[in-house]
This record gives structure tokens, sequence and C-alpha cells, in this order.
């Protein structure tokens, strides 16, 4: 097996120039799919016997949630490709996803709380589930921020990226003893965790909605990447031609 | 420069430094004492909150203490001198942790029965409290030795460093507290405290070497 | 000491945030002989000893020492070098003494008097570094240069803050040191009045 590819992808220039014309038809895509999916979810699948119309806010909450896992996942990993072979598109990647994947975060817990007001009767419950994303996103907010606060870039790089592999060890961690906690604490609030076997009307838009959201949240993150590679590199000839070119 | 050189000199820096050990047991005292005059006194309260209170105190003066514990050697260059020493920067940054967690946490332990028996801590949970303190306050020390390393060129660097680092010390938190909550209900707490044993392991052979690393980015 | 040792840089490039320092930096380094680095302030001066030192990577090039690439590793030069910045690495709390006794654990009494006397620190060998003047500062970091066996001397700004004596004595003891066959690579704007040196000039 070659691995040219993963040599390649280490350099800014050639992702660049690789993804340039990739980030607006997966974003166009993801967009129609997602819009079909919450469409479909809000407005055509069969109401829940048990929950009414209250439970279609899984067709944010889900994918928010599954994006937001999935973003730390690959910051994890990005950090340690960087730690380990310094590779200098996995700070960008960082720098790119992390916002994005506080903002999955975020919606997640909103629409969560949103869901929990009909459904538990309040906005907030500590229940495993919430707790986790909530410190999901508190990881988010420190990458984020240890990212900006650094003025020097080497340092703010593999600072970013130490955390985020530290993350990726402690998420386990963190779900793990969160878990162990609500049950200790919470025995007898409400499990509505524990969804009913879905028709296949109702997953299907679901599925749709989580692959849109996935299309568009790569993207984002290629977008974000391209603009960070051209910040990062402008001193490089290629990226003033690639500039000059486009918009002179 | 050699390793016991280093580790003498260290423990010199901070018997010298006193006053800033002094300072995080102040902290962490006043820290107790807002909970009994912030929430409630009775000890129905009281009782079956105090492990996590004194837990939750104890993290917070342990990151205060762990903050600055690069501060001084970034400002006079002697960071720098133990990159270039020759000897290895894991194991020297872990000789410096050492020496700050038995600064740091001997004072503790000799000051938990006065606190404890302050917020009416059942007597049957005290021993589970000291060891949950032993077991899970190393992990806290190495941790918090990685946010020190790379924060330490800041000027103001704490606000950033506590919350960059605070949410890895949440399952701690969780399984120490969990254990002394055990206790008080009768309920076993030994796999507690293998989880805090676990924790600390795995931070003993991670940290040195990602603090090794933090300290090289930030001489840089 | 060996009998001669050589450091050898080749195509160093070193960047700072935004700039490079210096790029294609080649020159070899004989034992007794004596580099002096120059350049305008913020020429990289002091980045080029901290590459050397082994406190900054740098972006590429390689740097050999005693026959063998240290480029990745520098432990083997780390161990026969003696690095002194800027900022020292005086602990401000701790005595003189406790401070060389930090660096030099089995420097002897008798050794460690002789050196303070020569720098005409005998008496403050029990003062708290943070009561010292920046010169006197400068003195305890440079007894570290007399209590040392080692061949290599990365030296940023010895001269500072230094009086005329303490610069005739410095100057004197690089001469001996390189004599004897060691080699040493200052950054100064001084001039040097009793050693031949090779001057290394950075441009931006």
């Amino acid at each position: 097996m070659s691995w040219a590819w993963f040599h390649k992808l280490g350099s800014p220039r050639w992702f660049f120039l690789w993804t340039k014309s990739w980030a607006l038809p997966l974003f166009c895509l993801g967009m129609v799919c997602l819009l079909l999916g919450l469409v479909w979810g809000l407005a055509f699948a069969p109401t829940d016997y048990q929950q009414g119309n209250s439970y279609r806010i899984i067709y944010i909450h889900v994918p928010a949630a599954l994006l937001a896992q999935s973003c730390y996942l690959s910051l994890g990993i990005a950090g340690f490709v960087f730690l380990v072979w310094r590779m200098k598109m996995a700070p960008i990647f960082i720098n790119a996803v992390a916002p994005i994947g506080a903002v999955m975060a975020l919606m997640a817990l909103v629409s969560g709380a949103i869901w929990g007001k009909p459904t538990w009767g309040t906005w907030w419950v500590w229940d495993a589930r919430l707790t986790s994303v909530l410190v999901l996103f508190l990881l988010y907010m420190g990458i984020i921020a240890i990212q900006n606060t650094l003025e020097d870039i080497v340092l703010a790089d593999k600072a970013a990226a130490l955390i985020s592999v530290l993350g990726l060890i402690n998420l386990p961690i963190i779900k793990y003893s969160v878990e162990w906690w609500n049950t200790l604490h919470q025995a007898a609030t409400f499990t509505l965790t524990e969804k009913p076997a879905m028709p296949v009307e109702m997953w299907m838009p679901l599925l749709i909605s989580v692959i849109g959201l996935y299309l568009v949240v790569a993207g984002l993150a290629l977008w974000r990447m391209q603009s960070y590679i051209l910040e990062r590199e402008h001193r490089a000839s290629w990226v003033k031609q690639e500039v000059v070119g486009d918009g002179l | 420069m050699t390793y016991f050189s280093y580790f003498k000199a260290e423990f010199l820096v901070l018997l010298r430094r006193k006053q800033d050990v002094i300072n995080a047991l102040l902290f962490f005292i006043t820290v107790i004492v807002l909970f009994p005059l912030g929430v409630s006194p009775s000890p129905i309260f009281l009782a079956p909150a105090a492990g996590g209170i004194i837990w939750c105190a104890l993290v917070l003066a342990i990151l205060m203490a762990i903050e600055s514990m690069f501060k001084e050697d970034y400002n006079d260059g002697s960071l720098e001198q133990l990159v270039v020493s020759g000897l290895s920067l894991p194991l020297l940054v872990l000789l410096k942790i050492l020496v700050l967690w038995s600064v740091i946490v001997i004072p503790l332990l000799l000051m938990l029965p006065l606190l404890s028996a302050m917020l009416y801590l059942p007597e049957g949970s005290f021993w589970v409290l000291v060891a949950t303190l032993l077991v899970g306050s190393p992990s806290l020390f190495l941790i918090g030795a990685i946010g020190s390393a790379l924060t330490v060129s800041l000027k103001q660097g704490a606000m950033l460093m506590l919350l960059v680092i605070l949410p890895f010390y949440l399952p701690v938190v969780v399984f120490a507290t969990g254990a002394i909550k055990a206790a008080q209900e009768g309920l076993p707490y030994s796999g507690l405290l293998a989880m805090l044993l676990a924790i600390s392991l795995l931070s003993l052979v991670l940290s040195p070497v990602m603090t090794a690393i933090s300290v090289k980015a930030s001489v840089n | 000491m060996q009998s001669i040792v050589s450091l050898t840089i080749s195509d160093l490039w070193i960047e700072r945030g935004d700039r490079d320092l210096c790029k294609g930096l080649f020159f070899e380094l004989k034992s007794g002989q004596v580099m002096r680095v120059l350049g305008e302030n913020g020429a990289g001066k002091s980045s080029l000893l901290k590459v050397i030192a082994g406190v900054i990577a740098p972006l590429e090039g390689q740097i050999q020492y005693a026959g063998q690439d240290v480029t990745h590793d520098r432990k083997i030069l780390q161990q026969d070098a003696i690095y002194i910045g800027h900022s020292a690495g005086i602990k401000s709390v701790l005595t003189v003494e406790e401070n060389l006794r930090r660096y030099y654990p089995s420097a002897s009494a008798d050794e460690l008097e002789a050196v303070l006397d020569n720098l005409s620190i005998l008496d403050l060998a029990d003062t708290p570094a943070k009561k010292l003047s920046a010169g006197q500062t400068r003195r305890v970091a440079l007894a570290r240069l007399w209590l040392s066996k080692k061949n290599v001397w990365l030296l940023d700004e010895p001269f500072a803050a230094l009086d005329i004596k303490g610069i005739a004595l410095l100057e004197s003891h690089i001469e001996q040191h390189v004599l004897a066959g060691g080699l040493v690579m200052l950054t100064t704007h001084q001039d040097l009045h009793s050693i031949q040196s090779y001057d290394l000039v950075l441009s931006p």
C-alpha cells in the first residue's frame, strides 16, 4: 500500500488545491439532504404515540449530538497525528473544526433542553448524557480558548493538539464516571433515553438529516481549513498566485 | 546538574517560598468555610456533603498551587537550563511534581481531621477520605502540570489553565466523592478507589512526557 | 577534555514566528576556535544559540558534533556543552552557593571557594541571589564556566552587565578555554581584545 496520499495530506498546498472545488458541492449536497430530512421529519413523519409531536426535535438533536462526538474524535486523532508526525495540516484541522464541534455540542444541549421541557417537565436534568455533552462542550471551549490565547503559533498548535489528545483519552473516562455517578444519584429520574423501536418512516428522515449534517459540516470544515491555509502560508508563492489569480 | 541536585534545589526553593504553600492551604480552608456560611451550617446538610465539599476545595486549591509551578523557572531561565541539561526532561518534570505534591498534600492531610470534624463527616468514612486523597491527588497534580506548562508563557494564564484543566478533573472528583458517599452508606467502595488509582497511574504514564513536550513548546 | 572536536552546522534554517532568521547557514567550529555572532537586534543571534543548545528546533538542517548527527537527539552535545542565556537560570530564593551546587553538586568546597574568590563574589556566597545586583548575578551565572569541565560554551551576551574588570576576567578565561581545546560561540557587541575570533554576521 502506498503512503503517498498520507504525506501529500501533510502539504497545505496540495490539500488546498485538491479540496478547493469540493467544499461547495459537499455543503450544497449536505444542505439538500438536511432540509429533506428535516422537512420530512418535522412535517410528514408519523406522530409518536407516547410523546406526540415533541419527539420531532430528534431530527435536530440526534444529528447535532452525533456530530459533536465525531468532531471531537477527529480532533483527538488530528492532535495525535500532529504530535507524532508533525503534519502541518493537523493544527489547521483542529483550528477549523473545534468551533464547529462546539456549536454542535451547544445545539445538542439546547435542543435537548427544549425536548426536556415537554417530556420531563424541566429544562435541565442531570442526566448522564446531558452532563457528558456539557463536559464535551467545555472541552471544546478549552481547546478554542487555548488556541486563541496563546500568541506564539507553534505553542498554540502544540497546546491545542495536546489538549485534544488528552481529551480523547479522557472522554471515555468522563463518560463512564458520569454514567456511574448518574446511576448513584439519579436512579429515580425518568429514563427517556431508551427509545422505542422506530418505524421506518421515522428513522429514514433521521438518517438523511444525519448524513446531511455530516456533509454540511465537512463542507464548512474544508472552507475554514482553506482560509487558514491561505492565512498561514501567505508567504508562499503559490498562495500569492492563487489569491491574485482569483481576486484581482 | 544531576537528578538529585535538582530535586534538592526544588525542595529548598519550595521551603524558602513557604508563603506560596501556606496561601494554597489558606485558600483551601476559605473555600470550605464558604459552604456552611453560604448553604447551611446544619449537620443534616453538611454531613452527607462533607466529602464533596472537601474535594471541591481540594481541586481548586491544588489548581491554584499548580498554576504557577513553572512560572518562576520560566522567567529566570531555569526552564531553558532544564531543557539543555542533557538529563531526561520528563524525569525532571516528574521530580518537580513529586516535590510539589508532597509539600502540598502532607499539610492538607494534617488539616483533614479538624476540617472533617467541622463539616460533621461521619467518623467511619474519614479514612476513606484520606485514602481518596492519597490515591486521587497525584493525578490532579500530574494532569495540572501539563496545563501549567502550556500556559507558563502567559502573564495572566490562571483563568485559561483553570478552564482547560478543570474538565479533566471531573472523573477524579466523581469517583473520590462517590467512594466517600459509598462508605457513608455502607456500600463497597474499594472499586472506586481502584478507579482513582488507575486514573493516577494512567496520568503518571502520560503526564511527564506531555508536560515535557509542553515545556519545550513554551520555552521556544 | 577531548583532543579535537568540531561542531558542524549545515544548511540550517531557523524560522521565528513569520520570519526566516537564517536560511542555508553553514559553518564549522573546531576546538580552539571562538565564534562571535553579530547582527542587529532581532537578527536571530540568541535564537541561533538556542537552536544549537537544543532549546528551539530548527526548521531544517543538520547539526553535527564530534562526528555524530545530533540534530534530533541533542543529548551528546548537551552533555558536553554549557549554555548561558539572557536569563541565566539563577534561582532568586537560593543563595549563591546553593545555586552553584544545583548545577555542580560534586564541586568540592575548596574549588567553589576558589572560583567565587576569583570572581570576587566570595563574601556573597551565602546571600540569596535576589539581593544581588545585575552584574553580580551575571558573575554567579558565569561562575559555571569555571566549575564546568565542558568543551562547548554557548554564551548569549556574556559581557552584559559586567564591569571592566569582569570583562577582562571573562575574556582571559575564554582564552584559556580555547587554548585548552574548547570551543566557544558567543553573541556580543563588544570588541574582544585578547581573543582571535571568527565573526558570523546574521542579517535579517
